[in-house]
């Protein structure tokens, strides 16, 4: 009997912990996720059954300590030459469970990106941060850049430079002493215990030397978050504002230093996209999952659905992107493991690239989902079957990360060497 | 400029009446369902069924197209097509469930008022369902995908949701369970489309509190949070022979034309505040640094330029859909073969050009398009929920090749 396992993936690039990542992840998704989640848009406020599952994955499987150096009770991802590999793995099956989970999860590594991975971990960061995530109870992380004025400019960092960013870090002895407003960032809403947060230390500038990325601990005096925003899915993503007011933290927070951060967020970008493609992936396996089910139990012409030759093509066509996308994730995730083939992470071709692949996907996706709940007919939008829940949740991954238009730019930008867009 | 002016229409199409009547449904829903979303948002007895009592009892949609003789509307003729239009387009401005709701009605209504071949037994035995003092909600029941193999009569091969056979003088329904267009747990009556004896499909009546009748559980769904849905089974059910609404394919395919083109109103009607959503945003938001417009950039505007291309298309595909109902002497019965396409093809490009529209205006709002303080959010939903129901794509494109290309086997 074919399965979702039957998706191709070019077997050369896999990690050598590929099938335990595959095995566990796919059990917890099976056994404590799948039961439940039809229940988790109405837990978007307090996450009564969504924190268990977060806690069986991140704390008592321990994912969560998977970036950290191994003498800091990690799993030593950071350095293994196969991060993208593994986490694309891992976040599959979480998106498949639920894509909410998947990028909650998914982000708490996206600020420890910035001190964990070779060749820039910063050892002192790490010592401090890991003993946070070396517990039993799921620890997140936030990456805190967009503000009330836009994402999408935060993100455009070849052309506005970072000159929109509002949120101030002002040098004062050995602190950083930060201002500012942020929007949505994945894990705030109370979620998260730690902020990387995107600043500037002089307003206006568009010099890659004055965009500081800082760690700031949720519970120091000033930074107060506001409740989770209610969103057309994602439940289990909580997001909301933060405000800092005259946050102080130490001055060695801040991850890279000047010129660094701004090169090293670049990467943050990379492994965004990577995280948003598997996520599109994962959701889109579970879609097969259940549309061969439906395919084969209902009639059509008095025959499987499957069986009419004009389902067949959507449903063709469905297999036929899956397969294609979860190519393109693993491929994606291997010019990510081996920067000596492919060039650095934070290259602006690896991000362009990475733009390109993740825009695609999601386009696929969004179109396909709304393909295969038409033929579904009344119950394409019945939550029975959950496919409306992958539509819903995977049109934010759509939109997010500075939107479409933006991937549009930077794909143009690099291909056809642009210079003023 | 209103947006009535912005996406014109033939405007010689709508009489001074049709016009007022609009008026009247967009103040509704502009005070009734848009100034209490926000501390209501989509909650069914705080906002949804008292505006949705305002609108069928106050304002008289319930009754719309029946005779006044049988305390109706008196808008019993075909001309009506274009009035519902309006109404439903500003309905469905409002709140994209409510106007699938009153589709629903409106379709029977039609099958029990103005068709062709209607019945003044049903329509005298039906009536009480409208004209009471509680909103009287009516759900359609049509033919659908199956679950099991072999061969029976099929409606172009979906199966009948129900079969119906006589007996003591009235009908015998039996069949299900049955997915319903909406309203399966809040349905006053419904509307089943069933096999009368050798794939003859008719429709009948049957009361929601009829013996029999039993309902499933309310089912959550994607959207259409003022349909409480629920599967539904006949078993056995008794009604009269007066409970007949209809009888034959042409019939059938009439009131589906009139369903059709009411969906299709209900969902350009949702267009309207899509548009006005997008319009507030692309005014005020700044991009690429400080100080470009967001509407002002090119790449933007282009797909503004579109999603504006699709509200136009949209509007005027439902309008002349409903022109072409509302003169039969002209363009031939609602269940005419011809016309039956029509109506299928019109709504089925509308959907798909509103939601192609909706997805461009959140890929444009980006995070604020995805959070529910925005609006945007709920009509995408719903219309996708609609686009879902009204008729299976394959069955559509089916119908479409047959007519189109002279189909003789499918
Ligand atoms: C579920 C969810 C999770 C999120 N997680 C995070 C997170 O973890 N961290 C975080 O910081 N943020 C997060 N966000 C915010 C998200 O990344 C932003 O919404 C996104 O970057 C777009 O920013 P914006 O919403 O402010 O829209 P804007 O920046 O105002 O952009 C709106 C639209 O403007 C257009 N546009 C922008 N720039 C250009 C351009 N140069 N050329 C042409 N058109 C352009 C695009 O159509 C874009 O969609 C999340 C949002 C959601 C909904």
């Amino acid at each position: 009997m074919r399965t979702i396992d039957d998706f191709t993936r070019p077997l050369e690039y896999l990690t050598p912990l590929d099938r335990y990542l595959g095995e566990i992840g796919r059990r917890w998704a099976d056994t404590e996720v799948i039961p439940v989640r039809r229940d988790f848009d109405e837990d978007w406020e307090h996450h009564n059954l969504i924190e268990p599952c977060f806690r069986s994955l991140q704390g008592e499987i321990g994912f969560q300590r998977m970036l950290f150096p191994e003498d800091l009770g990690g799993w030593g991802l950071g350095h293994s030459g196969y991060m993208g590999a593994g986490a694309a793995r891992l976040f599959e099956e979480v998106a498949r469970a639920d894509s909410g989970m998947a990028v909650a999860f998914g982000v708490l590594f996206w600020p420890l990106v910035m001190i964990c991975v070779e060749p820039h971990v910063n050892r002192r960061l790490c010592e401090q941060f890991a003993p946070m995530f070396m517990q039993e109870r799921p620890v997140f992380a936030a990456n805190a850049m967009t503000e009330p004025q836009g994402g999408a400019d935060i993100e455009n960092m070849e052309i506005v430079g970072g000159s929109t960013i509002q949120t101030t870090a002002v040098l004062e002895g050995d602190e950083w002493v930060i201002n500012g407003h942020k929007l949505w960032p994945t894990n705030s809403g109370g979620v998260a215990d730690l902020f990387g947060v995107v600043c500037t230390t002089n307003p206006g500038s568009k010099d890659p030397n004055d965009l500081a990325f800082i760690f700031v601990p949720a519970d120091t005096p000033g930074c107060t978050q506001g409740g989770p925003y209610e969103k057309a899915g994602m439940a289990a993503d909580k997001n909301s504002d933060i405000w800092f007011d005259n946050v102080r933290v130490p001055s060695w927070y801040r991850a890279c230093g000047p010129g660094l951060d701004a090169m090293y967020f670049k990467e943050v970008i990379s492994l965004g996209n990577l995280g948003s493609i598997s996520f599109v992936s994962g959701s889109l396996m579970n879609v097969f999952e259940i549309l061969k089910d439906f395919a084969e139990e209902t009639t059509f012409r008095g025959k499987p659905l499957k069986e009419n030759d004009d389902a067949a093509g959507v449903l063709a066509d469905f297999a036929r992107d899956v397969d294609i996308i979860r190519v393109l994730t693993y491929q994606y995730a291997r010019m990510l493991d081996r920067p000596d083939l492919y060039g650095d992470r934070w290259s602006d071709e690896i991000v362009a690239k990475g733009r390109a692949y993740k825009y695609f996907a999601c386009d696929k996706a969004v179109e396909d989902l709304k393909r295969v709940m038409n033929l579904m007919g009344a119950h394409g939008s019945d939550r029975a079957h959950d496919v409306e829940k992958h539509w819903r949740d995977l049109k934010i991954v759509q939109l997010w990360m500075g939107g479409k238009q933006l991937c549009q730019m930077e794909v143009a930008r690099w291909f056809y060497e642009c210079e003023t867009l | 400029m209103s947006y009535q002016e912005l996406f014109p229409i033939p405007v010689e199409w709508l009489e001074d009446a049709d016009r007022s009547m609009a008026e009247t449904v967009s103040a509704w829903g502009e005070q009734e369902v848009k100034a209490r979303r926000l501390e209501h948002k989509e909650d069914y007895d705080a906002l949804l069924l008292p505006a949705m009592k305002k609108l069928f009892l106050d304002i008289g949609l319930q009754t719309l197209l029946l005779p006044e003789e049988r305390g109706g509307g008196g808008m019993n003729s075909p001309e009506a097509a274009t009035t519902a239009t309006a109404v439903l387009e500003n309905v469905g401005a409002a709140d994209t469930g409510i106007g699938f709701v009153f589709a629903n009605s409106l379709a029977l209504q039609y099958a029990l008022a103005i068709a062709e071949k209607r019945s003044d037994e049903a329509l005298g035995s039906a009536a009480g369902v409208f004209t009471g003092d509680d909103v009287s909600l009516v759900s359609l029941v049509l033919p659908g995908y199956g679950t099991d193999t072999g061969d029976k009569p099929r409606y172009y091969g979906l199966d009948f949701p129900a079969t119906a056979r006589k007996a003591d003088g009235g009908w015998v329904v039996t069949g299900g369970p049955a997915r319903p267009q909406c309203c399966g747990a809040s349905a006053a009556a419904f509307a089943v489309v069933c096999d009368l004896g050798e794939g003859v499909p008719g429709v009948l009546l049957v009361p929601g509190d009829a013996k029999g009748v039993q309902r499933g559980p309310a089912f959550k769904k994607t959207g259409l949070a003022a349909s409480a849905n629920a599967d539904v089974t006949f078993d056995g059910v008794e009604v009269p022979s007066s409970a007949l609404v209809l009888e034959g394919m042409t019939a059938l395919r009439g009131m589906l034309s009139w369903y059709y083109m009411a969906c299709a109103a209900v969902c350009a009607g949702s267009l309207q505040s899509v548009h006005e959503i997008l319009q507030e945003w692309g005014d005020t938001r700044v991009i690429k640094g400080k100080g470009q417009i967001f509407k002002e950039n090119p790449l933007v505007a282009s797909l503004m330029g579109e999603i504006g291309g699709k509200m136009g298309t949209s509007r005027l595909l439902t309008y002349n859909l409903a022109r072409m109902l509302s003169k039969p002497d002209v363009y031939g019965n609602a269940g005419g073969g011809n016309l039956h396409v029509t109506a299928i093809s019109a709504f089925k490009q509308v959907g798909r050009l509103a939601m192609e529209a909706m997805d461009n205006t959140m890929e444009l709002m980006a995070s604020a398009g995805y959070a529910t303080e925005w609006n945007l959010e709920r009509y995408w939903r719903d219309v996708k929920t609609v686009e879902t129901y009204v008729v299976p794509e394959t069955v559509a494109e089916t119908c479409m090749a047959r007519q189109y290309f002279n189909l003789k086997q499918l």
